[in-house]
């Protein structure tokens, strides 16, 4: 079953003579389950595709459709709830909250959406994840490869349709990258998560499944299924 | 109707989906109201959906069974035709005869494989092997592998080198060896005559990771996603002798021991496959 899908994906910055063609016409084909890599040096278009798929920001034209649904037909305030209930986030600065500790945190998006933890699940994660001794620390109490442990915990605990992660491993030394990106890898197969993870390192992204290329805002090698 | 009203209707709602999800009971006694039919409909649909899993698992279940009885059903007459095969070999025979058995032992010797790598997987997958990991050492699992694979690689002139550091992981020593020598032998496989295969450990702090590195032949891009599928074979190796079961073989063990493994390769170049594996339970 394909779970996430884009359609002639286009992201135009700029007028006239400065105009950036960000996205040129992306076709990309994710199944459900799957660990995909998107590769590209900086600059490439691999960030505005992330933020497309994760309806951060709106494409110039082209569809981006996550479980059949085309996302860019809502309306703003619908697409903030999407993407709480849809998509979980794991960005390279972890973006936890300073204020609560790392259960809360863990636990926080699905209390947003108003629903109560599946206990058991999480405690799953938390297992899987090496967290069980941590719970009740604060954020800033944890070293980045802990703190990232959290952040991808929190985007397992609400059953998303799709993990996003954005340079996961950018902010940690190579040792705690492969410790996190072995759990990213662990986890994925073990809740069979839908994954797609962008990165500039080519050696990170042979992790995933399929690896998908992109180059000036084209996919340029790789088998993007498409 | 009243706020209040639709308030409670979507209350008794969540609470019917709840204990779908939770799989409680979701009929709330029997009335005349559309909530009582309501509940009915869902509880008869999940019913019936469950029903349909229940088939599909015993189903596959059965070709579960299907696989390892015939595969424990031709151990024996196999085990019979290996036998014969040598004692043919040992008596007197004309050079065409010998090339004869040479070729019998040879397809005999793969049927074997195939036959007892598929008990092992339909074992794996039935559970009727678990795969019980301990805390157990790196060095000694490798000794294991290479004392099995050396015959083979000195035949082939192919170095082996072990490097790292004599660290303890968590996994199952037995099936770990199986899954590594798989890979290791793929290594010395798909090696030209007098290559070499390096074996690293690295020790990180959740995981260890064992890299194994031949300058074989290569896998390209596309294929490298294929290759751990059940009788999946490269064109290019199509000379090879093989099944294509060994390496679906090894990633299904790694994954019951809550490992993975990784593969980066260059066409020409070589292979590199890492396995990692859990420090801790």
């Amino acid at each position: 079953m394909i779970i996430l899908e884009t359609r002639s994906l286009k992201k135009i910055y700029g007028s006239g003579d400065s105009t950036v063609h960000a996205l040129d016409g992306v076709n990309l084909k994710v199944e459900n389950g799957e660990f995909v890599s998107i590769v590209g040096t900086s600059g490439s278009g691999k960030s505005t595709l992330l933020h497309m798929l994760g309806g951060l920001d709106r494409p110039t034209s082209g569809d981006v459709i996550v479980g059949g649904k085309e996302i860019f037909t809502l309306k703003d305030e619908e697409l903030t709830i999407f993407r709480r209930r849809k998509i979980g986030f794991v960005f390279q600065n972890y973006n936890l909250v300073p204020t609560l500790n790392v259960y809360e945190n863990i636990v926080l998006p699905i209390g947003l959406d108003g629903n109560t933890p599946d206990k058991d699940y999480v405690d799953n994660i938390i297992h899987t994840l090496g967290l069980k001794s941590k719970l009740r620390n604060m954020p800033n109490n944890l070293s980045g490869g802990q703190q990232q442990r959290v952040a991808i915990a929190r985007a397992l605990a609400s059953k998303p349709a799709i993990i996003l992660a954005d340079e996961p491993t950018g902010n940690l030394d190579s040792k705690t990258s492969q410790d996190v990106l072995s759990l990213l890898k662990v986890t994925s197969e073990k809740f069979k998560q839908t994954i797609v993870m962008i990165t500039h390192n080519e050696e990170i992204s042979q992790l995933a499944d399929r690896v998908v290329r992109i180059e000036d805002g084209q996919i340029v090698g790789g088998v993007s299924n498409a | 109707m009243s706020l209040f009203r639709v308030n409670k209707v979507m209350e008794r709602l969540n609470q019917m989906v709840d204990n779908a999800i939770e799989g409680r009971p979701i009929e709330n006694g029997f009335d005349e109201t559309k909530m009582s039919a309501l509940e009915t409909k869902l509880s008869n649909y999940l019913a019936m959906n469950s029903t349909t899993k229940e088939k599909l698992k015993e189903e596959k279940f059965k070709i579960n069974e299907l696989i390892s009885d015939i595969s424990h059903q031709t151990k024996t007459p196999l085990s019979n035709i290996l036998l014969y095969t040598q004692l043919l070999a040992e008596s007197d025979l004309s050079e065409q005869d010998k090339n004869c058995v040479a070729a019998l032992t040879q397809q005999a010797g793969k049927l074997n494989f195939l036959i007892s790598s598929l008990v092992k997987t339909s074992r794996l997958e039935t559970g009727i092997i678990a795969v019980t990991p301990i805390r157990f050492s790196i060095n000694n699992l490798l000794e294991n592998v290479i004392n099995q694979i050396k015959p083979k690689a000195s035949d082939k002139q192919i170095t082996l080198s072990q490097k790292g550091e004599n660290i303890q992981a968590f996994f199952d020593p037995k099936w770990t060896a199986e899954a590594l020598y798989n890979i290791v032998d793929n290594a010395v496989k798909y090696s030209k005559v007098g290559g070499k295969v390096d074996i690293v450990v690295t020790a990180y702090q959740l995981f260890c990771r064992i890299d194994v590195t031949d300058t074989g032949i290569g896998i390209s891009e596309e294929e490298t996603t294929k290759i751990f599928s059940r009788f999946y074979r490269s064109q290019a190796v199509s000379n090879e002798d093989g099944v294509g079961i060994g390496l679906y073989l090894a990633r299904e063990i790694i994954a019951a021991e809550g490992g993975y493994i990784k593969v980066r390769s260059e066409l020409n170049r070589g292979s590199t496959f890492s396995v990692f594996l859990p420090m801790e339970g």
